[in-house]
């Protein structure tokens, strides 16, 4: 580790067409700083040096948060996790996106920390990335060639690696309304305290046919328990046209477990999975009838 | 007739505490010289190599490097990092090995210390090592005790054969074992395992180095032990004692860190070759992976019980991890083992320690010592015992304590007071012991209750050599100056010394002005260890104060036309007995006295020398509530009370104080602070906060202290130690607590989920 | 590498400073102002020793590149008493006990002020939460707490 980072040439940028002109300049040898709270320590631990570094903060076009009941909920890159957090709107329509940006780091990573920061860095147990999983989220990715909308489950393509090149920056989470009748919510445990990396964490969303009184379907993303946090589709297939009574409830959990591969303390991990999938899906279905 | 107290016993504000809330207070890493050098040192990425080769021409050429150095440039004269060897006589001091060189000539764990660099500025500094060129032939390596002593192992230093670095028994044995087993009604065998514990303080180690034109040596380092850590550096560099000034600046938690060497040896060895003064900070990153961290000991306990509750006999088999050097690891085996055997009352006991050479980084003196360690084991298998021969565990620990009177830690100090039943009585109300024990035994989440005792002691006599030498010198303006050695690193030393001071002078406690930790100014003192400093430095300055007092006095009696006994000084006032009115300021006496034209001047002072006569032990009662979730095996702590004999507070808000903090200490060691060394390459994976947890704001449970005074007669107005006492029995309890709860036996740190759920599914089959 | 201007308020004096973009605020207040009373501990943000309010919130100094904090209004521990006078947080820390070594302690006060600002009345747990990203490793926090819902209390009644 190095207390003092080694020099860089620094730009920064006001607005998105500035950056992407620099990023398509400098490519792989810059780097896009934001809120720092990761940039800063993996340089000082040496893991990068870039040559370059690209400060995005000051650019306002970046910092909305904006919902319709049409276009639904776009978040500028640049939104800190605590305003995410600590918004009216995603409260009240995403509460498990408020949720898992409020589990993020510390408090005072979450105030600088953004959004756009965090999916990027794209780690295993990132705690915004199954939230957006069921949200079925898309990023809009913005280069000098133009811009391009990445669903979520292509953005993210392995353990802190994502779908977009050296030369285009994230500028907008978009979500798109859930749907109705639908409840969602993300429960997680941690390593060792509160404040801590997660071990587990399993967001869930259930849609209801309320005629029929069974789920129409579910959504289920765990994270921390694979290379990159994922849908767990036969676990949501078990769910579809059924009640979530106990046993059904068991089996999606099982089946969820069984479609981890989780790299450490592997068998405690799969055991929380499943009493973790259970806890969520038993508190949205209470919450659904 | 008891004295009434005007100082001593008050809830006092610290008097360090202004300069530190806003900013004022001066740590070493805020100290800056002119013309002042950085260090920084390279260290070894092999757990385990010859060095072959070092090519530091490179480095040397980059502009604004001034020195680099390596085990070539410095003394060849090994030491122990350890600083308390200096306090017993050679012959001992000898049975611990010496294995250190400042800078490494052979890489024994991955950080150790291989070159240094002296550079303008840190990201000079910084960028020389990535220059200087090792050639290094990496070696097998073993991080496992029990690896270690196996016949073929790696060895680690050439004079340990099997990596055993030293074999301890413990001196206190008494009767004989095998007697007491065949006595016994009952027996319990268990192991338990215990991990390394960082210190973890927030300012990381540092140093300032610097050599003046006749070549006298100036060091700012934040030790607990200047005395001997000057004294240290004078034999390793041979330089002679009164060339070296030592400051002490404030420091930024140590929890025992600072009782070894870390980042002074280098820092000197760059000043001294480049002649300039020279700044050695460590990174967070060295912090965790390079300096010393409490030993880990696999303890194998064989306890005999009657069916009415009385020990018979109490086996322990230790083997500590001494990491890659020795440091201060013979101390901390002692400790731990006179901790274990001294406990309670038993006519047999043996205990047996061998302290191995391992390639992980070095185990040093951690708050507590041994005493952790030996109360993880002890304090579980009492608990077992009791259940096993259906005693109420508290009752058990009554009937077999060692109380007043009985030998303490040895057999020439009998325990000089003890209010251990006390704290358990008012602890196991506050708890609700007698409703809440046995626990919930249905639903997912299971409540219960546990806990275990701790003794400790106020100091080492009569184990080391130890005194506290003291100045007090009044000013004309009725104030004093107390001149001490030592450091404030947190755990409030001033204001406890200001405010015993200002008892005996009978001043207010604005009326003292602490001159600290500077050989310059203060006279020797073993230092900040053992939880001995309101003890023996207390003691101390009541004896110095009394001469003060009594040259005060013998000038108020000139003037007041009174007899030295009729009078006495309360808030800065000498008074006639009987009399409030015929009353003349201590000012007054300091200021005639310092200017006087009869031809009587003096500077009314005072000093002292004084080596303690008692170590009287205090002991605490520690109770934890638990919440364990059956299914995933995790724990809720819901509470903990802690109950301790201090004899005096002193100051009963910097009793709680370092109570909580220590109790902390404790919940991190059984729950959340893991020790993760790589066993393949022996990197240590704990290397940051985020990679070892300890506790924050969230993790506390609700921590309820109850102080229990009980003047004991050799304390300073009664006081006995805190310091260390908060954290030594803490995890038991909680493991009692969760056993209380589950009927999970968890024996090896860190109490962790899968433990439980072993230990749970273990019982089901 | 060339450097550049970084112009910002810091304890209400207007500041200007030539430096490399590659420094952090932190390197800036302690090597280059002298203000140390901003700690560094750890250097990556996990332990909250380096805080200080940035626009009134606060904000890990480690983390944060001098260049980019331009314009904006910095308040170190330095800048919370007035003359002589405490801040009442600070006054709090003092009374209550819960200053011990005091490395953690002007990241605590200066985040207890940014939440006593935000929130004047706040409940326990709210202050642990709040303060959950400042480690100490003397205290175990008990006192730390007591004094910022004193200093709250102090704050109502118009100590401030």
């Amino acid at each position: 580790m190095i207390t003092t980072l080694k020099s860089f040439q620094y730009f920064h940028p006001n607005t998105v067409e500035e950056a992407v002109q620099i990023l398509n300049k400098y490519g792989d040898r810059a780097k896009v700083l934001a809120g720092g709270t990761d940039l800063i320590p993996s340089m000082k631990r040496q893991k990068i040096a870039p040559q370059y570094v690209v400060y995005i903060n000051d650019i306002s076009q970046l910092k909305h948060i904006d919902f319709g009941a049409e276009e639904g909920l776009r978040i500028g890159a640049l939104v800190s996790h605590h305003s995410i957090a600590s918004s009216s709107i995603i409260r009240e329509k995403f509460q498990l996106l408020a949720k898992a940006c409020n589990k993020v780091g510390t408090p005072h990573v979450r105030r600088m920390g953004t959004i756009g920061g965090n999916i990027c860095m794209a780690g295993p147990s990132q705690d915004t990335i199954p939230a957006l999983l069921v949200l079925e989220a898309q990023m809009k990715v913005v280069s000098l060639q133009g811009e391009r909308i990445i669903p979520v489950d292509e953005f993210f393509t392995g353990p802190f690696q994502t779908a977009i090149t050296g030369e285009e920056i994230v500028t907008e989470i978009q979500i798109p309304c859930p749907p109705s009748d639908s409840v969602a919510d993300y429960q997680w445990v941690t390593k060792r305290t509160v404040v801590d990396e997660t071990l587990v964490g399993v967001a869930a969303l259930l849609g209801m046919d309320l005629d029929r009184g069974v789920c129409k379907g579910a959504r289920i993303a765990l994270g921390s328990v694979g290379p990159k946090p994922f849908r767990a589709r036969e676990a949501e297939e078990i769910i579809k046209g059924e009640k979530l009574e106990s046993k059904l409830i068991e089996a999606v959990a099982q089946a969820a477990a069984e479609e981890t591969k989780p790299r450490s303390r592997a068998d405690y991990r799969r055991r929380e999975v499943g009493l973790l999938v259970k806890s969520t899906l038993e508190h949205l279905w209470s919450q659904l009838r | 007739m008891e004295r009434e107290l005007s100082v001593v016993g008050k809830r006092l504000p610290r008097i360090d505490a202004p300069a530190k809330v806003t900013g004022e207070a001066k740590y070493t890493v805020d100290i800056k010289l002119p013309g002042m050098l950085f260090g920084k040192v390279l260290r070894s990425p092999y757990a385990h190599a010859m060095i072959l080769k070092i090519d530091k021409s490179k480095a040397e050429k980059l502009p604004g490097v001034e020195a680099v150095i390596t085990s070539e440039d410095i003394p060849v004269k090994l030491f122990n990092s350890g600083l308390t060897d200096l306090l017993v006589p050679e012959e001992i001091a000898k049975n611990d090995p010496r294995d250190q060189y400042v800078l490494s000539n052979k890489a024994r764990f991955v950080g150790d210390a291989i070159a240094a660099v002296a550079a303008r500025d840190r990201k000079v500094a910084e960028a020389a090592l990535d220059l200087i060129e090792v050639e290094y032939k990496a070696l097998p390596a073993v991080f496992d005790v029990v690896e270690a002593m196996k016949p073929g192992a790696p060895k680690i230093h050439d004079f340990a054969n099997g990596n055993i670095a030293r074999h301890i028994s413990f001196p206190g044995a008494i009767g004989d074992i095998e007697k007491g087993f065949q006595e016994a009604d009952v027996m319990i065998e268990e192991t338990f395992n215990t991990t390394k514990q960082l210190h973890c303080p927030l300012e990381p180690s540092a140093c300032i180095a610097s050599f003046d034109s006749i070549g006298r040596l100036t060091v700012w380092s934040p030790t607990q032990l200047l005395y001997l850590a000057r004294h240290k550096i004078a034999d390793i560099f041979d330089i002679p004692e009164g060339k070296i000034r030592w400051i002490t600046p404030f420091v930024g938690g140590s929890f025992g860190n600072a009782l070894t060497l870390r980042a002074e040896p280098i820092c000197i060895a760059l000043a001294r070759k480049t002649r300039k003064p020279v700044k050695l900070e460590y990174s967070s990153e060295e912090q965790f992976i390079a300096t010393q961290s409490r030993q880990p000991f696999t303890i194998a306990v064989k306890m005999g019980v009657k069916n009415d509750g009385a020990i018979t006999a109490l086996q322990g088999k230790l083997t500590a991890n001494s990491g890659a050097y020795y440091s201060l690891s013979g101390t901390t085996t002692n400790v731990c083992m006179a901790m274990f055997a001294t406990l309670y009352r038993c006519p047999n006991v043996s205990v047996e320690a061998d302290i191995v050479y391992t390639n992980i980084p070095i185990s040093g003196g951690y708050r507590g010592y041994g005493n952790p360690q030996a109360m993880w084991a002890l304090e579980q298998v009492v608990d077992v015992a009791a259940r096993r021969v259906g005693m109420d565990p508290v009752e058990f620990r009554l009937k077999n304590y060692r109380r007043a009177g009985d030998p303490g830690w040895t057999a020439s100090l009998p325990i000089e007071s003890c209010a251990l039943e006390e704290c358990i009585k008012l602890g196991m109300d506050k708890i609700g012991w007698r409703e809440k024990m046995g626990g919930t035994k249905e639903g997912v989440k299971r409540r219960g209750i546990g806990m275990a005792i701790q003794r400790h002691v106020s100091g080492t006599q009569p184990m080391q050599m130890t005194h506290s030498n003291i100045m007090i010198k009044m000013n004309v303006d009725g104030s004093a100056d107390l001149m001490v050695s030592g450091c404030e690193m947190g755990q409030g030393m001033f204001g406890v010394l200001a405010q015993i001071a200002a008892e005996e002078l009978g001043l207010q406690i604005g009326k003292i002005h602490v001159v600290n930790g500077d050989t310059d100014e203060t006279m020797f003192d073993d230092g900040q260890h053992a939880s001995r400093t309101t003890y023996v430095i207390g003691n101390a300055i009541i004896e110095t104060a009394r001469q003060v007092k009594q040259q005060l006095l013998e000038r108020a009696s000139k003037i007041l036309a009174t007899r030295v006994d009729d009078m006495y000084v309360r808030d800065g006032q000498i008074y006639v007995r009987g009399d409030l009115e015929n009353k003349i300021s201590v000012e007054d006496i300091t200021r005639r006295a310092t200017y006087n034209f009869e031809g009587q001047g003096r500077n009314i002072a005072g000093k002292c020398s004084y080596v303690p006569k008692g170590n009287p032990p205090p002991y605490s009662a520690v109770f934890a509530e638990v919440e364990v979730d059956i299914n995933n095996g995790a724990t809720k702590l819901l509470k903990i009370v802690f109950a301790h004999d201090i004899g005096r507070a002193i100051n009963p808000t910097n009793v709680e104080g370092q109570l909580e903090g220590g109790v902390m200490h404790g919940i991190g060691y059984a729950l959340t602070e893991e020790y993760m060394v790589n066993g393949n390459n022996g990197v240590v994976e704990s290397d940051s906060f985020t990679n070892y947890k300890i506790p924050s704001t969230l993790d506390m449970p609700n921590v309820e202290v109850i102080i229990v005074e009980q003047p004991t007669p050799s304390g300073p107005f009664g006081a006995k130690s805190v310091g260390e006492c908060g954290l030594n029995a803490v995890a038991p309890a909680i493991a009692n607590a969760i056993y209380d709860a589950t009927g999970a036996r968890v024996r090896d740190l860190r109490i962790t989920p899968e433990k439980i759920l072993e230990e749970l599914s273990a019982n089901i089959l | 590498m060339s450097k550049e201007i970084a112009r910002f308020t810091i304890n209400g004096r207007e500041c200007e400073l030539l430096i490399e973009p590659c420094t952090s605020l932190l390197e800036v207040l302690r090597d280059h102002l002298e203000l140390t009373g901003t700690k560094s501990s750890c250097g990556v943000g996990e332990c909250g020793s380096c805080t200080v309010l940035i626009d009134n919130k606060p904000q890990l100094s480690c983390l944060t590149l001098a260049i980019t904090v331009q314009g904006k209004n910095i308040v170190t521990i330095e800048g919370l008493a007035s003359g002589n006078n405490l801040h009442p947080i600070q006054q709090a820390f003092v009374d209550c006990g819960a200053v011990q070594c005091g490395f953690c302690t002007p990241g605590m006060i200066l985040t207890a002020k940014a939440l006593l600002d935000d929130n004047p009345n706040p409940s326990r747990d709210e202050v642990k939460e709040a303060l959950s990203g400042n480690l100490c490793r003397c205290t175990g926090y008990v006192k730390i707490v007591d004094a910022v819902l004193a200093a709250a209390q102090i704050m109502k009644k118009g100590g401030a």
